[in-house]
Protein backbone atom coordinates (compact mmCIF):
# COMPACT_ATOMS: atom_id res chain seq x y z
CA UNK A 1 0.00 0.00 0.00
CA UNK A 2 2.66 2.51 1.05
CA UNK A 3 4.78 1.74 -1.98
CA UNK A 4 1.82 2.07 -4.35
CA UNK A 5 0.71 5.41 -2.94
CA UNK A 6 4.25 6.74 -2.99
CA UNK A 7 4.90 5.49 -6.51
CA UNK A 8 1.89 7.43 -7.81
CA UNK A 9 3.21 10.72 -6.41
CA UNK A 10 4.26 13.65 -8.57
CA UNK A 11 7.93 12.80 -8.11
CA UNK A 12 9.20 14.50 -11.27
CA UNK A 13 7.66 17.78 -10.12
CA UNK A 14 8.86 17.47 -6.50
CA UNK A 15 12.34 16.34 -7.47
CA UNK A 16 12.62 18.84 -10.34
CA UNK A 17 11.68 21.87 -8.28
CA UNK A 18 13.83 20.66 -5.38
CA UNK A 19 16.71 20.31 -7.85
CA UNK A 20 16.17 23.86 -9.10
CA UNK A 21 16.17 25.00 -5.45
CA UNK A 22 19.49 23.23 -4.85
CA UNK A 23 21.00 25.01 -7.87
CA UNK A 24 19.75 28.42 -6.69
CA UNK A 25 20.83 27.73 -3.10
CA UNK A 26 24.16 26.40 -4.34
CA UNK A 27 24.84 29.72 -6.06
CA UNK A 28 23.92 31.40 -2.77
CA UNK A 29 26.53 29.29 -1.00
CA UNK A 30 29.10 29.90 -3.73
CA UNK A 31 28.58 33.67 -3.70
CA UNK A 32 28.16 34.66 -0.04
CA UNK A 33 27.30 38.26 -0.95
CA UNK A 34 24.19 36.99 -2.75
CA UNK A 35 23.27 34.41 -0.09
CA UNK A 36 20.65 36.52 1.67
CA UNK A 37 18.90 37.05 -1.68
CA UNK A 38 19.20 33.54 -3.08
CA UNK A 39 18.48 31.44 0.03
CA UNK A 40 14.95 32.90 0.45
CA UNK A 41 14.30 32.12 -3.24
CA UNK A 42 15.65 28.60 -2.66
CA UNK A 43 13.29 28.13 0.29
CA UNK A 44 10.39 29.50 -1.77
CA UNK A 45 11.12 26.90 -4.45
CA UNK A 46 11.13 24.20 -1.77
CA UNK A 47 7.72 25.42 -0.58
CA UNK A 48 6.49 25.11 -4.18
CA UNK A 49 7.95 21.59 -4.36
CA UNK A 50 6.08 20.65 -1.17
CA UNK A 51 2.85 21.91 -2.74
CA UNK A 52 3.13 19.19 -5.40
CA UNK A 53 3.47 16.28 -2.96
CA UNK A 54 -0.28 15.59 -2.81
CA UNK A 55 -0.97 15.74 -6.56
CA UNK A 56 -3.05 12.75 -7.58
CA UNK A 57 -3.93 12.56 -11.29
CA UNK A 58 -6.16 9.55 -10.66
CA UNK A 59 -8.00 11.21 -7.77
CA UNK A 60 -11.45 10.31 -9.12
CA UNK A 61 -10.56 6.66 -8.60
CA UNK A 62 -8.23 6.93 -5.61
CA UNK A 63 -10.57 9.09 -3.53
CA UNK A 64 -13.28 6.43 -3.39
CA UNK A 65 -10.98 3.64 -2.29
CA UNK A 66 -11.20 2.46 1.34
CA UNK A 67 -7.86 4.11 2.17
CA UNK A 68 -8.84 7.34 3.88
CA UNK A 69 -7.39 10.80 3.32
CA UNK A 70 -5.48 10.72 6.61
CA UNK A 71 -3.62 7.55 5.68
CA UNK A 72 -2.95 8.71 2.13
CA UNK A 73 -1.67 12.09 3.33
CA UNK A 74 0.55 10.41 5.93
CA UNK A 75 2.13 8.28 3.24
CA UNK A 76 2.51 11.15 0.79
CA UNK A 77 4.10 13.28 3.53
CA UNK A 78 7.14 11.06 3.13
CA UNK A 79 7.76 12.95 -0.12
CA UNK A 80 8.46 16.06 1.97
CA UNK A 81 11.81 14.49 2.75
CA UNK A 82 12.93 15.52 -0.76
CA UNK A 83 12.55 19.30 -0.30
CA UNK A 84 13.72 19.07 3.32
CA UNK A 85 16.82 17.12 2.31
CA UNK A 86 17.51 19.58 -0.51
CA UNK A 87 17.23 22.48 1.93
CA UNK A 88 19.48 20.75 4.45
CA UNK A 89 22.04 20.15 1.70
CA UNK A 90 22.03 23.84 0.77
CA UNK A 91 22.40 24.87 4.42
CA UNK A 92 25.30 22.43 4.86
CA UNK A 93 27.01 23.86 1.79
CA UNK A 94 26.43 27.38 3.08
CA UNK A 95 27.86 26.46 6.48
CA UNK A 96 30.86 24.80 4.82
CA UNK A 97 31.55 28.08 3.02
CA UNK A 98 31.76 29.81 6.40
CA UNK A 99 28.67 32.02 6.17
CA UNK A 100 27.53 33.36 9.53
CA UNK A 101 23.78 32.78 9.51
CA UNK A 102 21.57 32.22 12.56
CA UNK A 103 21.25 28.51 11.89
CA UNK A 104 18.36 27.78 14.24
CA UNK A 105 16.22 30.52 12.73
CA UNK A 106 17.28 29.52 9.21
CA UNK A 107 16.31 25.89 9.85
CA UNK A 108 12.98 27.06 11.23
CA UNK A 109 12.43 29.15 8.10
CA UNK A 110 13.18 26.11 5.94
CA UNK A 111 10.73 23.92 7.87
CA UNK A 112 8.13 26.68 7.83
CA UNK A 113 8.39 27.19 4.07
CA UNK A 114 8.05 23.47 3.34
CA UNK A 115 5.17 23.04 5.78
CA UNK A 116 3.38 26.08 4.35
CA UNK A 117 3.48 24.57 0.85
CA UNK A 118 2.32 21.20 2.16
CA UNK A 119 -0.52 22.74 4.17
CA UNK A 120 -1.75 24.72 1.18
CA UNK A 121 -1.77 21.47 -0.80
CA UNK A 122 -3.65 19.65 2.01
CA UNK A 123 -6.35 22.31 2.09
CA UNK A 124 -6.69 22.49 -1.69
CA UNK A 125 -6.65 18.68 -1.98
CA UNK A 126 -10.10 18.57 -0.42
CA UNK A 127 -11.33 20.39 -3.53
CA UNK A 128 -9.16 19.21 -6.38
CA UNK A 129 -7.08 16.18 -7.25
CA UNK A 130 -4.01 18.10 -8.44
CA UNK A 131 -3.56 21.15 -6.24
CA UNK A 132 0.19 21.55 -6.91
CA UNK A 133 0.22 24.17 -9.65
CA UNK A 134 -2.38 26.47 -8.13
CA UNK A 135 -1.25 26.24 -4.53
CA UNK A 136 2.41 26.34 -5.54
CA UNK A 137 1.83 29.61 -7.38
CA UNK A 138 -0.21 31.03 -4.51
CA UNK A 139 2.46 30.08 -1.95
CA UNK A 140 5.20 31.56 -4.13
CA UNK A 141 3.26 34.81 -4.47
CA UNK A 142 2.76 34.97 -0.71
CA UNK A 143 6.40 34.20 0.07
CA UNK A 144 7.93 36.62 -2.43
CA UNK A 145 5.69 39.51 -1.38
CA UNK A 146 7.82 40.59 1.63
CA UNK A 147 10.83 40.73 -0.68
CA UNK A 148 9.00 42.82 -3.23
CA UNK A 149 6.77 45.15 -1.28
CA UNK A 150 8.65 47.44 1.12
CA UNK A 151 5.45 48.17 3.07
CA UNK A 152 5.09 44.45 3.88
CA UNK A 153 8.82 43.97 4.49
CA UNK A 154 8.67 46.46 7.34
CA UNK A 155 6.28 44.15 9.22
CA UNK A 156 7.04 40.66 8.00
CA UNK A 157 10.40 38.98 7.52
CA UNK A 158 10.50 35.48 6.12
CA UNK A 159 14.26 34.99 6.20
CA UNK A 160 16.56 35.67 9.16
CA UNK A 161 19.09 37.83 7.33
CA UNK A 162 21.81 38.95 9.75
CA UNK A 163 21.81 42.65 10.49
CA UNK A 164 18.37 43.32 9.01
CA UNK A 165 15.99 45.39 11.09
CA UNK A 166 12.34 44.80 11.77
CA UNK A 167 10.61 41.94 13.55
CA UNK A 168 12.21 38.51 13.88
CA UNK A 169 11.38 35.89 11.28
CA UNK A 170 11.01 33.35 14.10
CA UNK A 171 7.75 34.97 15.18
CA UNK A 172 6.39 34.65 11.65
CA UNK A 173 7.40 31.01 11.27
CA UNK A 174 6.23 29.82 14.70
CA UNK A 175 2.86 31.41 13.92
CA UNK A 176 2.83 29.79 10.48
CA UNK A 177 3.68 26.39 11.98
CA UNK A 178 0.83 26.65 14.47
CA UNK A 179 -1.67 27.75 11.82
CA UNK A 180 -0.47 25.01 9.47
CA UNK A 181 -0.96 22.33 12.14
CA UNK A 182 -4.55 23.45 12.66
CA UNK A 183 -5.23 23.74 8.92
CA UNK A 184 -3.90 20.25 8.24
CA UNK A 185 -5.97 18.79 11.07
CA UNK A 186 -9.12 20.52 9.81
CA UNK A 187 -8.58 19.58 6.17
CA UNK A 188 -7.91 15.93 7.03
CA UNK A 189 -10.80 15.83 9.47
CA UNK A 190 -13.20 16.21 6.59
CA UNK A 191 -14.79 19.42 7.77
CA UNK A 192 -16.31 21.58 5.09
CA UNK A 193 -14.12 24.37 3.88
CA UNK A 194 -15.39 27.94 3.71
CA UNK A 195 -17.87 28.41 0.87
CA UNK A 196 -15.79 31.13 -0.79
CA UNK A 197 -13.21 28.57 -1.84
CA UNK A 198 -13.44 27.37 -5.43
CA UNK A 199 -15.35 24.18 -5.96
CA UNK A 200 -13.53 22.04 -8.46
CA UNK A 201 -15.31 18.68 -8.37
CA UNK A 202 -13.69 16.27 -6.00
CA UNK A 203 -15.03 13.08 -4.71
CA UNK A 204 -13.40 12.69 -1.31
CA UNK A 205 -16.62 13.35 0.50
CA UNK A 206 -18.64 11.54 -2.10
CA UNK A 207 -18.85 7.98 -1.01
CA UNK A 208 -20.91 6.62 -3.87
CA UNK A 209 -21.67 7.54 -7.42
CA UNK A 210 -25.16 7.53 -8.89
CA UNK A 211 -25.73 4.51 -11.03
CA UNK A 212 -27.81 4.26 -14.16
CA UNK A 213 -30.38 1.53 -13.89
CA UNK A 214 -31.02 -0.52 -17.03
CA UNK A 215 -34.51 -0.03 -18.45
CA UNK B 1 -30.10 38.17 -70.77
CA UNK B 2 -26.63 37.97 -69.33
CA UNK B 3 -25.41 38.69 -65.86
CA UNK B 4 -21.88 39.65 -65.01
CA UNK B 5 -20.52 38.78 -61.61
CA UNK B 6 -17.56 40.83 -60.51
CA UNK B 7 -15.35 39.28 -57.84
CA UNK B 8 -13.39 41.73 -55.78
CA UNK B 9 -11.30 41.32 -52.67
CA UNK B 10 -13.42 41.14 -49.52
CA UNK B 11 -13.26 44.07 -47.15
CA UNK B 12 -11.55 41.88 -44.57
CA UNK B 13 -10.06 38.47 -45.16
CA UNK B 14 -11.69 35.69 -43.13
CA UNK B 15 -8.35 34.69 -41.64
CA UNK B 16 -7.71 38.15 -40.29
CA UNK B 17 -11.23 38.45 -38.91
CA UNK B 18 -10.86 35.10 -37.13
CA UNK B 19 -7.49 36.12 -35.75
CA UNK B 20 -8.90 39.42 -34.47
CA UNK B 21 -11.83 37.66 -32.81
CA UNK B 22 -9.49 35.13 -31.19
CA UNK B 23 -7.09 37.83 -30.04
CA UNK B 24 -9.91 39.84 -28.46
CA UNK B 25 -11.19 36.73 -26.69
CA UNK B 26 -7.76 35.83 -25.34
CA UNK B 27 -7.17 39.43 -24.27
CA UNK B 28 -10.41 39.37 -22.32
CA UNK B 29 -9.29 36.17 -20.60
CA UNK B 30 -5.94 37.74 -19.69
CA UNK B 31 -7.38 40.90 -18.15
CA UNK B 32 -9.65 38.73 -15.99
CA UNK B 33 -6.80 36.47 -14.83
CA UNK B 34 -6.37 36.85 -11.03
CA UNK B 35 -2.56 36.83 -11.18
CA UNK B 36 -2.53 39.55 -13.83
CA UNK B 37 -5.14 41.58 -11.93
CA UNK B 38 -2.98 41.34 -8.79
CA UNK B 39 0.05 42.52 -10.78
CA UNK B 40 -1.79 45.49 -12.26
CA UNK B 41 -3.26 46.41 -8.87
CA UNK B 42 0.16 46.39 -7.26
CA UNK B 43 1.76 48.45 -10.04
CA UNK B 44 -1.07 50.96 -9.84
CA UNK B 45 -0.63 51.18 -6.06
CA UNK B 46 3.15 51.56 -6.34
CA UNK B 47 2.84 54.31 -8.94
CA UNK B 48 0.09 56.05 -7.02
CA UNK B 49 2.15 55.95 -3.80
CA UNK B 50 5.13 57.50 -5.60
CA UNK B 51 8.79 57.12 -4.66
CA UNK B 52 9.98 56.83 -1.08
CA UNK B 53 11.39 59.99 0.46
CA UNK B 54 15.15 60.26 0.18
CA UNK B 55 15.47 57.84 -2.74
CA UNK B 56 18.97 58.24 -4.18
CA UNK B 57 18.83 55.80 -7.11
CA UNK B 58 16.24 54.65 -9.59
CA UNK B 59 16.90 50.95 -8.99
CA UNK B 60 14.79 50.93 -5.84
CA UNK B 61 11.58 51.34 -7.84
CA UNK B 62 12.15 50.32 -11.45
CA UNK B 63 12.20 46.49 -11.02
CA UNK B 64 8.51 46.44 -9.99
CA UNK B 65 7.00 46.68 -13.50
CA UNK B 66 9.45 44.02 -14.72
CA UNK B 67 8.55 41.71 -11.83
CA UNK B 68 4.81 42.27 -11.87
CA UNK B 69 3.97 42.96 -15.52
CA UNK B 70 6.78 40.79 -16.90
CA UNK B 71 7.12 38.00 -14.31
CA UNK B 72 3.53 37.71 -13.17
CA UNK B 73 2.40 38.41 -16.75
CA UNK B 74 4.47 35.39 -17.80
CA UNK B 75 2.66 33.21 -15.25
CA UNK B 76 -0.71 34.54 -16.42
CA UNK B 77 -0.08 33.88 -20.12
CA UNK B 78 1.39 30.48 -19.29
CA UNK B 79 -1.86 29.52 -17.59
CA UNK B 80 -3.82 31.07 -20.44
CA UNK B 81 -1.94 28.91 -22.94
CA UNK B 82 -2.11 25.75 -20.85
CA UNK B 83 -5.80 26.15 -20.09
CA UNK B 84 -6.57 25.24 -23.72
CA UNK B 85 -4.82 21.86 -23.45
CA UNK B 86 -7.86 20.13 -21.97
CA UNK B 87 -10.06 21.30 -24.83
CA UNK B 88 -7.49 20.50 -27.51
CA UNK B 89 -9.45 17.50 -28.91
CA UNK B 90 -12.37 19.82 -29.61
CA UNK B 91 -10.47 22.96 -30.62
CA UNK B 92 -8.05 20.92 -32.72
CA UNK B 93 -10.71 20.03 -35.28
CA UNK B 94 -11.67 23.64 -36.01
CA UNK B 95 -10.34 25.11 -39.28
CA UNK B 96 -7.92 27.38 -37.38
CA UNK B 97 -4.33 26.16 -37.20
CA UNK B 98 -2.39 25.93 -33.95
CA UNK B 99 0.10 28.65 -35.03
CA UNK B 100 -2.84 30.99 -35.71
CA UNK B 101 -4.19 30.35 -32.22
CA UNK B 102 -0.70 30.85 -30.79
CA UNK B 103 -0.40 34.14 -32.65
CA UNK B 104 -3.69 35.26 -31.08
CA UNK B 105 -2.29 34.35 -27.66
CA UNK B 106 0.88 36.32 -28.39
CA UNK B 107 -1.26 39.33 -29.29
CA UNK B 108 -2.46 39.60 -25.67
CA UNK B 109 1.03 40.84 -24.73
CA UNK B 110 -0.12 44.22 -26.07
CA UNK B 111 -2.05 44.71 -22.81
CA UNK B 112 0.90 44.40 -20.37
CA UNK B 113 3.01 46.30 -22.90
CA UNK B 114 0.48 49.16 -22.78
CA UNK B 115 0.56 49.08 -18.98
CA UNK B 116 4.36 49.16 -19.20
CA UNK B 117 4.20 52.29 -21.35
CA UNK B 118 1.89 53.93 -18.81
CA UNK B 119 4.22 52.85 -15.99
CA UNK B 120 7.16 54.42 -17.87
CA UNK B 121 5.30 57.71 -18.22
CA UNK B 122 4.44 57.68 -14.51
CA UNK B 123 8.02 56.75 -13.61
CA UNK B 124 9.38 59.64 -15.68
CA UNK B 125 6.88 61.92 -13.97
CA UNK B 126 8.44 61.09 -10.58
CA UNK B 127 12.03 60.70 -11.82
CA UNK B 128 12.62 63.11 -14.70
CA UNK B 129 15.50 62.29 -17.06
CA UNK B 130 17.55 65.10 -15.54
CA UNK B 131 17.45 63.46 -12.10
CA UNK B 132 20.97 62.66 -10.76
CA UNK B 133 19.58 59.31 -9.53
CA UNK B 134 20.18 57.94 -13.05
CA UNK B 135 23.97 58.31 -12.79
CA UNK B 136 26.32 59.52 -15.50
CA UNK B 137 24.24 58.43 -18.51
CA UNK B 138 23.28 60.87 -21.26
CA UNK B 139 19.62 62.00 -21.37
CA UNK B 140 18.79 59.64 -24.26
CA UNK B 141 20.58 56.73 -22.57
CA UNK B 142 18.57 57.39 -19.40
CA UNK B 143 15.35 56.96 -21.36
CA UNK B 144 16.77 53.75 -22.84
CA UNK B 145 17.66 52.46 -19.36
CA UNK B 146 14.15 52.85 -17.99
CA UNK B 147 12.48 51.71 -21.23
CA UNK B 148 14.57 48.52 -21.10
CA UNK B 149 13.71 48.02 -17.44
CA UNK B 150 10.01 48.86 -17.52
CA UNK B 151 8.45 48.58 -20.99
CA UNK B 152 10.27 45.74 -22.77
CA UNK B 153 10.10 43.21 -19.89
CA UNK B 154 6.35 43.88 -19.75
CA UNK B 155 6.20 42.74 -23.38
CA UNK B 156 8.74 39.92 -23.19
CA UNK B 157 7.48 38.20 -20.02
CA UNK B 158 4.00 37.40 -21.39
CA UNK B 159 5.48 36.27 -24.72
CA UNK B 160 7.83 33.94 -22.84
CA UNK B 161 4.83 32.58 -20.94
CA UNK B 162 3.07 31.69 -24.22
CA UNK B 163 6.18 29.95 -25.58
CA UNK B 164 6.60 28.06 -22.33
CA UNK B 165 2.95 27.05 -22.29
CA UNK B 166 3.15 25.71 -25.83
CA UNK B 167 6.21 23.52 -25.19
CA UNK B 168 6.34 22.59 -21.51
CA UNK B 169 3.72 20.36 -19.94
CA UNK B 170 4.79 20.71 -16.31
CA UNK B 171 2.14 22.91 -14.62
CA UNK B 172 4.61 24.65 -12.29
CA UNK B 173 7.06 25.61 -15.04
CA UNK B 174 6.18 29.32 -15.06
CA UNK B 175 6.63 29.86 -11.33
CA UNK B 176 9.92 27.93 -11.33
CA UNK B 177 11.20 29.94 -14.30
CA UNK B 178 10.10 33.18 -12.62
CA UNK B 179 12.10 32.35 -9.47
CA UNK B 180 15.11 31.11 -11.46
CA UNK B 181 15.19 34.30 -13.57
CA UNK B 182 14.84 36.40 -10.42
CA UNK B 183 17.72 34.49 -8.83
CA UNK B 184 19.86 34.95 -11.93
CA UNK B 185 19.32 38.73 -12.04
CA UNK B 186 20.02 38.98 -8.28
CA UNK B 187 23.18 36.89 -8.59
CA UNK B 188 24.69 38.73 -11.57
CA UNK B 189 23.84 42.09 -10.00
CA UNK B 190 25.74 41.16 -6.84
CA UNK B 191 28.67 39.79 -8.84
CA UNK B 192 28.69 42.90 -11.06
CA UNK B 193 28.78 45.05 -7.94
CA UNK B 194 31.94 43.32 -6.75
CA UNK B 195 33.56 43.12 -10.25
CA UNK B 196 32.40 46.29 -12.00
CA UNK B 197 35.38 46.40 -14.39
CA UNK B 198 35.10 42.84 -15.69
CA UNK B 199 33.89 42.44 -19.28
CA UNK B 200 32.75 38.79 -18.88
CA UNK B 201 30.73 39.77 -15.81
CA UNK B 202 29.15 42.58 -17.84
CA UNK B 203 28.14 40.04 -20.49
CA UNK B 204 26.65 37.80 -17.80
CA UNK B 205 24.78 40.76 -16.31
CA UNK B 206 23.31 41.65 -19.70
CA UNK B 207 22.48 38.00 -20.46
CA UNK B 208 18.96 38.39 -19.04
CA UNK B 209 15.66 39.96 -19.91
CA UNK B 210 16.19 42.59 -17.24
CA UNK B 211 19.30 44.21 -15.85
CA UNK B 212 20.41 47.08 -13.69
CA UNK B 213 22.63 49.75 -15.23
CA UNK B 214 23.49 51.76 -12.15
CA UNK B 215 23.88 51.26 -8.43
CA UNK B 216 24.09 53.59 -5.48
CA UNK B 217 27.73 53.94 -4.49
CA UNK B 218 28.72 53.53 -0.85
CA UNK B 219 31.14 56.41 -1.31
CA UNK B 220 28.25 58.64 -2.44
CA UNK B 221 26.68 59.25 -5.83
CA UNK B 222 25.51 56.69 -8.34
CA UNK B 223 27.83 54.33 -10.23
CA UNK B 224 26.87 53.73 -13.87
CA UNK B 225 27.97 50.28 -15.04
CA UNK B 226 29.37 49.06 -18.34
CA UNK B 227 27.05 48.39 -21.25
CA UNK B 228 24.95 50.19 -23.81
CA UNK B 229 21.27 50.61 -22.81
CA UNK B 230 20.17 51.08 -26.45
CA UNK B 231 21.76 47.85 -27.66
CA UNK B 232 20.35 46.11 -24.59
CA UNK B 233 16.86 47.07 -25.77
CA UNK B 234 17.75 45.54 -29.14
CA UNK B 235 18.83 42.31 -27.37
CA UNK B 236 15.58 42.27 -25.39
CA UNK B 237 13.49 42.75 -28.54
CA UNK B 238 15.42 39.94 -30.23
CA UNK B 239 14.54 37.72 -27.24
CA UNK B 240 10.89 38.72 -27.67
CA UNK B 241 11.05 37.72 -31.35
CA UNK B 242 12.64 34.39 -30.41
CA UNK B 243 9.88 33.74 -27.85
CA UNK B 244 7.18 34.41 -30.45
CA UNK B 245 8.87 32.21 -33.05
CA UNK B 246 9.42 29.36 -30.59
CA UNK B 247 5.74 29.56 -29.62
CA UNK B 248 4.64 29.59 -33.26
CA UNK B 249 6.85 26.62 -34.08
CA UNK B 250 4.57 24.33 -32.08
CA UNK B 251 2.15 22.73 -34.53
CA UNK B 252 3.60 24.48 -37.60
CA UNK B 253 3.91 22.28 -40.66
CA UNK B 254 5.36 22.37 -44.14
CA UNK B 255 6.54 25.68 -45.55
CA UNK B 256 5.45 27.66 -42.48
CA UNK B 257 7.65 25.52 -40.26
CA UNK B 258 10.64 25.99 -42.57
CA UNK B 259 10.11 29.76 -42.54
CA UNK B 260 9.82 29.88 -38.76
CA UNK B 261 13.00 27.86 -38.30
CA UNK B 262 14.84 30.14 -40.74
CA UNK B 263 13.54 33.21 -38.92
CA UNK B 264 14.60 31.67 -35.61
CA UNK B 265 18.15 31.30 -36.91
CA UNK B 266 18.22 34.94 -38.04
CA UNK B 267 16.76 36.14 -34.72
CA UNK B 268 19.29 34.03 -32.80
CA UNK B 269 22.23 35.52 -34.69
CA UNK B 270 20.80 39.04 -34.29
CA UNK B 271 20.35 38.46 -30.55
CA UNK B 272 23.95 37.30 -30.20
CA UNK B 273 25.30 40.32 -32.10
CA UNK B 274 23.15 42.72 -30.07
CA UNK B 275 24.30 41.13 -26.80
CA UNK B 276 27.95 41.60 -27.80
CA UNK B 277 27.25 45.20 -28.86
CA UNK B 278 25.39 45.85 -25.60
CA UNK B 279 28.35 44.56 -23.59
CA UNK B 280 30.96 46.37 -25.70
CA UNK B 281 29.08 49.67 -25.99
CA UNK B 282 28.35 52.37 -23.44
CA UNK B 283 30.89 53.09 -20.72
CA UNK B 284 33.99 50.91 -20.89
CA UNK B 285 34.51 51.38 -17.13
CA UNK B 286 32.11 52.14 -14.32
CA UNK B 287 31.60 55.86 -13.83
CA UNK B 288 30.47 57.38 -10.55
CA UNK B 289 28.66 60.70 -10.68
Amino acid sequence: MTGTVLRAGAWPAVAGISGAAVVVGGFGAAFPAAATMLLPVCFTLLAAAAAFTLDEPASLVVDVTPTGPVRRTQIRAVALLAPLAAGALVLLATAARGLALPWGATGLALAGNVLLGFTAACVARTRTGEPGATTGTAVVLVLVTPGLVPHVARWVRTFPAPGAGGPSSDTVWWTVLAVCAVAIAVSLGGRNLPPWMSTVPISRRRRSYPTVQPP
Amino acid sequence: MTATLAFGPPATSPGRATFTALAIRETRRLVLNPVFLFAVAFITFALWAGPDAGQTEIDTANPYPAIFLGGFGMMATYWLTRSMRASEPVVGVTPITLPARTAALCAVAIVPFGYGCLALIAFLHFHSASDPAYGAFSPSARIAVVAGQIVVPALGGPLLGVALGRWVRFPGAALVLFLVLWSWVSLVTVVAGSHPDSAPVAVLRLFAGFTFFALHSDAGGVTAWRGSPWFFIGWQLALCAIAVLVALLRGAEGRVRTRIIRALGIAGVAALILLVLAAAGGFTHPVTA
